[in-house]
């Protein structure tokens, strides 16, 4: 089978937009969370996102429905940055295209009007908007896959992955297995997301998710803190390009690491909490060491899904001393949800770009908010600012409302194999 | 890499033209077309006479075995989880595979908000001038929303509930939102299978066209065809190597001798549509489902979004 390098990146995050940007604050512990700017959140319990910040400089097509789908600028853009970065200039036959979301826009300011709205108000409106060519109220999730798709070619497959939280990772994940296998000669693969609009943080307000603590500002996501109260919603997208790794050297490429290990796994316990004996988390674990054929004692350092939740940060912290058994008193942890935010079905592919941080500078991201470890969440946490990294693989978790979980392990382009 | 033969050695199903497997195969052998009918809620718009496929009556608690969960389940996710049940009865999921060996591939179409769920937030969202205000939702239209409502749009919901079911822990794909998403969950089922992923594979997709939500979208994005009616519909497959269906002397629907998933380009030709309805995201699951009852069959569709689906069915040996 052949090996994978990693040959493109782009990212938009609210932490910076394009890589370098994005590392830089990874390593400085910059937090892009702050008061929600996109509407007026006031009456929310919720009032803190992580937001991009700054106009992306956008084509015509995709700055239009970016107008309405902030999620599909933000694909745009970090599939613009990947592809750029990996000289390939056009999509073809040989080619996969595989992006994360997790849910069509609904705008429920263009559906609710008049004294009291009914569904017939809202079909009249629909329809006549429609006649006059106007959008329809959904944004289909292939939004950014089609708009991609025709500005720079016909993907041999092209796939939309809406396995929440997962997303990311999982188009990642499954990327990296279909050009090992031959099946393809490249993929361009991540996540996107936005969940910063009145519904999508009503609806998570709504399930208990986020934090209300506002008044905590830069420092409200906490994962693995006594502290802790919620996660907090990020937005953004980060795409990547997979090549093989002979070809890719051989034609003079940048290689910024490899992927080297996927494993894919469901809970089957419950739909918004994680199975409490951390078994499917442990099992995407394992399961990426096994696909990479590494000994646990490999990994150098761990990216964690970290949400600051109470249920998932004690869950995870207990799959890690499970999985890690004897050596995870040495591995940093570090949990850059701190910094970013949640981004959703974009979070595994942000979180995948913030590994290529310790492979590529050989800097750990810090986790400038963690002061007191919360019983249940022991592990060895990055500290408050970045540390040098000098091992060779990384693993990075996601894992999904509704049970879905991911591992992904990253190699350093030089590593020892 | 060593690939296994695969077979199908359970189906399940809920389409308008039966509400199981056998039920929508017998009615489809038959040449009988799904009742259409009007949905009450468009009463007094312009789409009221705007037709959908009738779904047949049915039970989903007794289907499913109680109600707790079907609280928390959109229309596509009750059609999905009735039609995975269905199949992994048929096919001894549970008592012959261990769940973490187990995988699950899906489509799912586009999520459709209730508007019973959705109205009283849009309701409680608007300020004594008609016009939207954030501020009110935040006071009142989220308290008077459904607090559930959020399950039952999320995406993945409709097969993670497939999964926590029928206790489905091995590897996982979920695609979205049209035909083409759920060929190629189909052929990743095949794969994974075929290359030793995974001992067995949920694989299917559910759909709920005809709905009131959906129904204005895909007028507003002119995605029905002259006559096209949609169809609400789910379908699941349970596929495994032919030599653990032949080690436990296990039933065997049909052997999968092709199944593929390109894009094509050209205009939506679903074979189902005249009879059954534009089921969408549900077609590739449903044209493969009705194929494993009848083979020797081969089967081909294209969908809203240029993807071609074919696949060629054989008799078990």
């Amino acid at each position: 089978m052949r090996r994978v390098a990693v040959t493109g990146f782009g990212v938009v995050s609210p932490i910076g937009v394009g890589r370098e940007a994005f590392w830089d604050a990874l390593r400085a512990g910059r937090s892009g969370i702050g008061r929600i700017s996109r509407f007026d959140c006031g009456r929310f319990g919720v009032q803190l996102a992580g937001e991009v910040k700054g106009a992306l400089d956008l084509p015509g097509p995709a700055a239009a429905v970016a107008a309405e789908d902030p999620k599909v600028g933000f694909a745009w853009a970090a599939c613009a940055e990947a592809m750029a970065s990996a000289g390939l200039e056009r999509l073809d036959g040989r080619t996969l295209l595989h992006l994360g979301a997790s849910l069509e826009l609904f705008p429920v300011e263009r559906v609710a009007f008049g004294a009291a709205p009914g569904l017939p108000d809202l079909i009249e409106r629909g329809l006549e908007e429609a006649g006059r060519g106007e959008r329809p109220f959904q944004v289909p999730l292939d939004a950014a896959c089609r708009l991609i798709q025709q500005e720079r070619g016909r993907a041999g497959a092209a796939l939309v992955n809406c396995s929440a939280c997962a997303a990311g990772a999982q188009a990642i994940g499954h990327a990296f297995r279909r050009v090992r296998g031959g099946l393809f000669d490249a993929a361009v693969c991540g996540g996107f997301d936005s969940m910063i609009n009145p519904l999508g943080v009503g609806g998570f307000q709504t399930l208990g998710a986020l934090t209300t603590d506002n008044d905590r500002g830069p420092g409200a996501c906490r994962p693995f803190d006594a502290s802790r109260s919620g996660t907090v919603l990020g937005e953004g997208a980060a795409v990547f390009v997979l090549e093989p790794l002979e070809e890719a050297r051989a034609a003079g490429k940048e290689i910024l690491a490899e992927v080297c290990g996927y494993g894919s796994t469901m809970d089957a316990h419950g739909l918004s909490a994680p199975d409490p004996g951390g078994d499917g988390a442990a099992r995407a674990m394992r399961g990426a060491l096994e696909d990479a054929g590494l000994a646990p004692g490999a990994i150098g350092h761990i990216n964690a899904h970290g949400t600051g939740t109470h249920l998932n940060d004690e869950v995870e912290a207990a799959a890690i001393r499970r999985v890690f058994e004897g050596a995870w008193e040495r591995i940093p942890v570090s949990a850059t949800k701190s910094l970013t935010g949640h981004l959703i079905a974009a979070a595994g592919a942000v979180e995948a770009g913030a590994c290529l941080l310790p492979l590529v500078r050989g800097w750990i991201p810090p986790n400038p908010w963690l002061r007191r470890v919360a019983p249940g969440c022991e592990l060895c946490h990055a500290g408050g600012e970045a540390a040098r990294f000098e091992g060779d693989y990384v693993l990075s978790n996601s894992f999904g409302f509704g049970g879905q979980n991911a591992s992904l392990i990253l190699r350093r382009a030089d590593g020892r194999r | 890499m060593e690939r296994h033969d695969v077979v199908v050695t359970g189906v399940g199903m809920v389409t308008p033209l039966g509400a199981t497997a056998r039920a929508s195969a017998e009615a489809w052998r038959a040449g009988r077309a799904a009742e259409r009918r009007t949905l009450p809620e468009l009463a007094g718009t312009r789409l009221a006479e705007a037709r959908v496929a009738a779904l047949p009556p049915f039970d989903p608690a007794e289907r499913l075995g109680g109600r707790k969960m079907i609280r928390y389940m959109s229309d596509a996710a009750v059609l999905g989880c009735m039609a995975a049940r269905e199949a992994a009865v048929e096919a001894g999921l549970r008592k012959r595979f261990r769940p973490e060996r187990v995988g699950l591939f899906a489509g799912v179409g586009l999520a459709a908000p209730s508007p019973r769920d959705l109205l009283p937030l849009v309701r409680g969202s608007i300020d004594g001038e008609g016009r939207f205000s954030c501020r009110l939702l935040g006071e009142k239209g989220l308290a008077a929303a459904n607090p559930l409502w959020s399950f039952k749009v999320l995406a993945n919901m409709p097969p993670c509930l497939v999964s926590i079911l029928e206790s489905v822990k091995g590897p996982n794909l979920i695609f979205t939102p049209w035909e083409g998403q759920t060929a190629a969950a189909l052929v990743e089922a095949w794969r994974a299978v075929a290359e030793g992923e995974a001992d067995a594979a949920l694989a299917g997709a559910a759909d709920s066209a005809a709905h009131a939500t959906t129904l204005i979208y895909l007028r507003q994005a002119g995605l029905l065809g002259e006559g096209d009616v949609p169809a609400s519909a789910a379908a699941y497959l349970v596929l495994e190597r032919a030599e653990s269906a032949r080690r436990d002397g296990w039933p065997v629907l049909a052997r999968i001798a092709r199944i593929e998933e390109a894009a094509s380009g050209g205009p939506p030709d679903d074979p189902l549509a005249e009879r059954l309805g534009r089921s969408f995201a549900a077609a590739p699951a449903v044209l493969l489902a009705l194929a494993a009852q009848a083979p020797p069959a081969e089967v081909a569709l294209r969908g809203a979004d240029g993807r071609a689906f074919r696949a060629a069915l054989e008799a078990a040996a």
